[in-house]
C-alpha cells in the first residue's frame, strides 16, 4: 500500500486546510515545485518529496491534500483520512507531523492541528502567512502557543517572501534527532459527566484491543459517538491492515450500539459534541473574547472591499463574461503572430534536413513522417501556453472560488455545483487535470455529472484541429463590418461544445439515480497576487507534458503512418489511395461519406482516437508524402488545394470543414480521458456511456451539419 | 429566525440548527457552533449562494443550509 515501504528512510507529513499555503511550503523545502493554489483542494495528488537536512542527510516529505478535520466529507478530505487511518493500524509511521496554518485564521485552522496532536506522533506547528501579520500583534507568541498545544514546536514562516524556512528546517532537525514525547496520557479538554461515562466503554476498547493511547483511544470514541461515517473509515482502516479483525469491529459495532443508545435522550445533538468540546478548548487557548470576535468580525477585509466589485450582483456576472471574452480573444489573435514563427522554423529545419541529407528512404522518413508529423502539432504551442497561463493566474489569485460563488445557483440548477466550474473551465485546457479537480466536489452525483460533460469543453487538443480547418476554409474577412469570421467561428465551437454540456448535464442529472446530498460550503479564500514562479510552472508542465506527448504518442502514430502512407512503394506507382491507408481510409469511407469526409479523413480520424491532436499531424504527413516534391508542404494550401483526381473539383469544402470541426466538438476521441474516468469511478460503466454518448451525438450532428449544409446550398 | 432572513451587513448569534440537516456537521467542524457570531456579507445573483464571515474568514454557503441555521440576531 504505502509507497514509501523499501524505503528505511525517516519521513514527514504535510497536512493543513485547503488555502494555507501547505505546497508552498512543499516546494520551498523540496525544491520540487509543484501546484500552489488557491481553490480548495487542488492538491489532490499524492506528492512525495526528498528534502536535504544537511549535507549527508535527507528525508522524505509527503504533501497531503487540503483537509478541514479528520472525518471526511469530501474525496480529498478521504484520502487524508485514510492516509493517517493507515500509520494508525499498518506499519508505517511518520516521524514527524509538519501542521501548517494560516496565521490570520487561527481557530478554524487549529481544529485539524488539535485532532493531529492526538496520534502520538510529534506535530510542528508551521505558522503560514506571517507577511500579512506584524509577529507583536499576536495574541499569543510562538512559544506561548507551542506550550499551550502541547506541539513539538511552533515556528512562524511567510512562504510566499521564502522567510523562516531555515528556522522550519532547523526545527525539523532537531525534532528528528530528539523526538519529544507526546502527551498520550490524557485527552486535553474535558469530557465530563454523563459524556464521560458513556462512551467509557469505547475508550476500553480502543486502549485494551486495538491499543490506542489514552488520548486518541478518547478521541476515537468521542469521534464515532458523533459520526456514523468515522465508525466505516474505522472498518475501511482496519481491513487494510490485513489482520483479522472481522470479530473485533462487530465487538465495536454492538458497543457503539449500546452507547449511542445508553447516550440517547440525555444528549439529543451528538454530532456537536466533537466540535464543541475542541472549539472550546481552542478558544480557550487563543483567548477568545466576545468583544474581540465581534470585532473582527466587522473588519473588512482587502479582499471583501475588492469583492464589493468583482462579486458584486450586476458587474461581477459581466467581470467575468468580460474576462474570459478577454482570454479566448488573446489567446486566439495574440497568438498566430508566435505560431508563425514556430511553423517558419519547422518548415525551414525540414527543408534544410532535405537540403543536408542524402535522398533516401530515411530522408523520407524523417523529412515526411517526423518533421512534418510533429511540427504541424508543435506549432499550437503558443495558444496552449497562453490558455493554460490565464487559467492559472485565476486559480492561484483566488478568483475561481469568486466564480464559483457567483456561479453555484445556475450550476445547481443545471444539475451541477458551484465547485463544477473550475474543473469545466480547466477542461478548455485539458480534460484530465479537469476531471480530477472534480474531487472537490463532494456529492457524488454532482461530481459524477461533471465528469460525464467535461470532455464536451473544446480541450487544447481541438484546437490544432479548429485552427487548421479554420486557416483553410474559413476566409478572414469581417462579418458585418465588426466579427472577425475566423474568430467567430472558433467562438461558435467553443460556445457549441459547452452549450450542448449545459444541456446534458440537465438530463443526465435527472436521469442518474444517485443518493447522497449536495451541499455548497466553500471558503472564499483571501485574494493573492498569484507568484509567478508557481503559474510559470503550472504553464511549464502542462507544456512539457503536451510536448513529450507529442514526442511520444505523435511521433509513433507519424512513423506508422507515414510507413502505411508509403507502401506498398513501386516505381510507376506512387499515388497514396493504393497505400496501405489508402486502402483503409477506403474501407471506412462509405460510414463517413455522408458527414463529408473523404478516406484521407478516415484515416485521421481513426489516429486521432488516441489523441485529438493527431489528426493535424496523420494528415500532414498523408500530404507530405502525397506531395513528393520533397518539401514540407503547408497543410492549410493541401488542403485547400487537393482536387478530385476525377471530377477536378476541390475535395475539401467550407462546409466539409465545418463538418470537421463539429465532429471533433463532439467525439469521444482521447483515450487517456477515458482512463481517467475508469479510475475516479471504479467501473468502466461511465466511460464506455461517455465513448457511446460522444461519438453518437458527433455523428449526428456532422450529418445534420453537412446534410442541412448541402440542402441549403452551401459548400 | 434563520439566517437565511438575514440581509447582507447583519450579524447574528447562531443558537442552534433544525434538526438533522445534512451539513450540520461539516458546519460545526468549520467553527459555526452555537454562541458563535457571524455576519452576513453578501448574496450572489439571483437568490444565489450566501457569503458569511465567521470567526476570522468568509465562507460561502447555500440557502438551503443558511434556512437551516437558526440564530439571534444582533441589533
Amino acid at each position: 500500500m504505502n509507497p514509501l515501504s523499501p524505503l528505511s528512510k525517516e519521513w514527514i507529513v504535510l497536512a493543513g486546510n485547503p488555502n494555507t499555503g501547505k505546497t508552498a511550503i512543499f516546494n520551498l523545502l523540496t525544491g520540487l515545485h509543484q501546484k500552489v493554489s488557491n481553490y480548495p483542494g487542488v492538491t489532490v495528488e499524492r506528492k512525495l518529496g526528498t528534502m536535504n537536512l544537511t549535507d549527508e542527510k535527507s528525508i522524505h516529505i509527503l504533501d497531503l491534500p487540503g483537509s478541514y478535520s479528520l472525518t471526511p466529507e469530501s474525496f480529498d478530505e478521504h484520502v487524508v483520512s485514510d492516509e493517517i487511518f493507515s500509520w494508525i493500524h499498518g506499519e508505517e509511521t511518520p516521524n514527524l507531523i509538519l501542521s501548517v496554518v494560516d496565521v490570520e485564521n487561527l481557530s478554524r485552522n487549529l481544529y485539524l492541528t488539535s485532532q493531529l496532536l492526538d496520534l502520538g506522533i510529534p506535530v510542528i506547528v508551521v505558522l503560514n502567512m506571517m507577511d500579512r501579520v506584524q509577529e507583536e500583534s499576536l495574541v499569543l507568541s510562538p512559544r506561548q502557543l507551542k506550550e499551550r498545544l502541547g506541539a513539538a514546536d511552533v515556528v512562524p514562516i511567510s512562504a510566499i517572501d521564502n522567510q523562516g524556512i531555515d528556522t522550519l528546517k532547523n526545527s525539523i532537525s532537531t525534532n528528528l534527532n530528539f523526538p519529544a514525547k507526546p502527551n498520550d496520557a490524557d485527552i486535553p479538554f474535558e469530557i465530563t459527566g454523563i459524556l464521560r461515562s458513556a462512551i467509557r466503554p469505547l475508550f476500553q476498547y480502543f486502549t485494551e484491543k486495538m491499543k490506542y493511547t489514552p488520548r486518541f483511544a478518547w478521541a476515537q470514541a468521542l469521534r464515532i459517538t458523533g459520526r456514523k461515517n468515522a465508525l466505516k473509515l474505522l472498518e475501511t482502516a482496519t481491513k487494510h491492515s490485513g489482520s483479522s479483525n472481522g470479530e473485533l469491529i462487530k465487538e465495536l459495532t454492538q458497543i457503539h450500539f449500546n452507547v449511542l443508545k445508553s447516550l440517547n435522550g440525555d444528549t439529543p445533538d451528538l454530532s456537536t459534541l466533537e466540535p464543541q468540546l475542541r472549539y472550546r478548548w481552542l478558544d480557550g487557548i487563543l483567548m477568545k473574547k466576545d468583544e474581540v470576535q465581534t470585532k473582527s468580525l466587522s473588519r473588512k477585509s482587502r479582499s471583501e472591499n475588492v469583492d464589493r466589485i468583482l462579486t458584486h450582483k450586476f458587474m461581477g456576472p459581466f467581470i467575468f463574461i468580460g474576462l474570459l471574452y478577454l482570454i479566448f480573444q488573446s489567446v486566439f489573435s495574440w497568438a498566430v503572430y508566435p505560431m508563425d514563427w514556430v511553423n517558419n522554423v519547422i518548415v525551414q529545419f525540414g527543408n534544410l534536413v532535405q537540403g543536408i541529407m542524402p535522398e533516401h528512404i530515411i530522408r523520407d522518413l524523417i523529412v515526411e513522417g517526423i518533421i512534418g508529423g510533429v511540427g504541424a502539432v508543435l506549432v499550437f504551442m503558443p495558444q496552449i501556453i497562453m490558455l493554460v497561463f490565464f487559467m492559472a493566474l485565476m486559480e492561484d489569485s483566488g478568483y475561481m472560488a469568486r466564480i464559483a460563488f457567483l456561479l453555484d445557483r445556475i450550476m445547481s440548477k443545471l444539475g451541477l455545483h458551484g465547485r463544477s466550474v473550475l474543473p469545466l473551465m480547466t477542461g478548455f485546457a485539458c480534460a484530465i487535470p479537469g476531471i480530477m479537480a472534480t474531487r472537490t466536489i463532494d456529492s457524488w452525483k454532482e461530481r459524477l455529472v461533471t465528469m460525464l460533460i467535461l470532455p464536451l469543453m473544446s480541450c487544447s487538443a481541438r484546437l490544432p484541429v479548429y485552427a487548421l480547418m479554420i486557416g483553410a476554409f474559413i476566409p478572414p474577412i469581417n462579418l458585418l463590418g465588426i466579427v472577425d469570421a475566423q474568430g467567430f467561428t472558433l467562438v461558435i465551437m467553443y460556445f457549441l461544445g459547452t452549450v450542448t454540456a449545459l444541456f446534458l448535464s440537465v438530463i443526465f442529472s435527472r436521469w442518474i439515480k444517485v443518493k447522497g446530498h449536495s451541499t455548497f460550503i466553500m471558503e472564499m479564500p483571501p485574494y493573492r497576487i498569484p507568484l509567478m514562479r508557481s503559474v510559470f510552472r503550472q504553464v511549464y508542465l502542462r507544456v512539457k507534458q503536451f510536448v513529450s506527448d507529442a514526442g511520444r504518442i505523435i511521433l509513433i502514430i507519424s512513423v506508422i503512418l507515414w510507413a502505411l502512407a508509403s507502401f506498398p512503394k513501386t516505381e510507376t506507382d506512387q499515388n497514396i489511395q493504393h497505400s496501405y491507408a489508402g486502402k483503409i481510409g477506403k474501407v471506412i469511407e462509405p460510414v463517413i461519406r455522408p458527414l463529408g469526409f473523404d478516406w484521407k479523413i478516415g484515416i485521421s480520424l481513426l489516429t486521432s482516437f488516441a489523441a485529438r491532436e493527431v489528426m493535424v499531424s496523420t494528415l500532414a504527413t498523408i500530404y507530405n508524402v502525397e506531395s513528393d516534391d520533397g518539401n514540407v508542404v503547408k497543410l492549410t494550401d493541401a488542403l485547400r488545394q487537393d482536387k478530385d483526381p476525377e471530377t477536378g473539383k476541390p475535395v475539401y469544402t467550407v462546409l466539409t470543414g465545418i463538418s470537421i470541426m463539429v465532429f471533433f466538438v463532439f467525439a469521444a476521441q482521447c483515450m487517456a480521458t477515458f482512463a481517467v474516468v475508469r479510475r475516479e469511478t471504479n467501473t468502466w460503466k461511465w466511460p464506455l456511456f461517455m465513448i457511446f454518448y460522444m461519438t453518437s451525438l458527433a455523428y449526428i450532428m456532422s450529418l445534420i451539419v453537412y446534410q442541412g449544409g448541402q440542402l441549403l446550398g452551401i459548400g | 429566525m434563520t439566517a437565511k432572513q438575514l440581509r447582507p451587513g447583519d450579524s447574528a448569534i447562531i443558537s442552534g440548527f433544525k434538526s438533522e440537516i445534512k451539513s450540520k456537521a461539516r458546519l460545526l467542524e468549520m467553527g459555526l457552533l452555537p454562541g458563535t457570531e457571524i455576519r452576513i456579507v453578501k448574496q450572489a445573483p439571483f437568490n444565489g449562494a450566501v457569503e458569511v464571515k465567521v470567526r476570522d474568514y468568509y465562507l460561502s454557503l447555500r440557502s438551503v443550509d443558511t434556512g437551516n441555521i437558526i440564530v439571534k440576531k444582533i441589533v
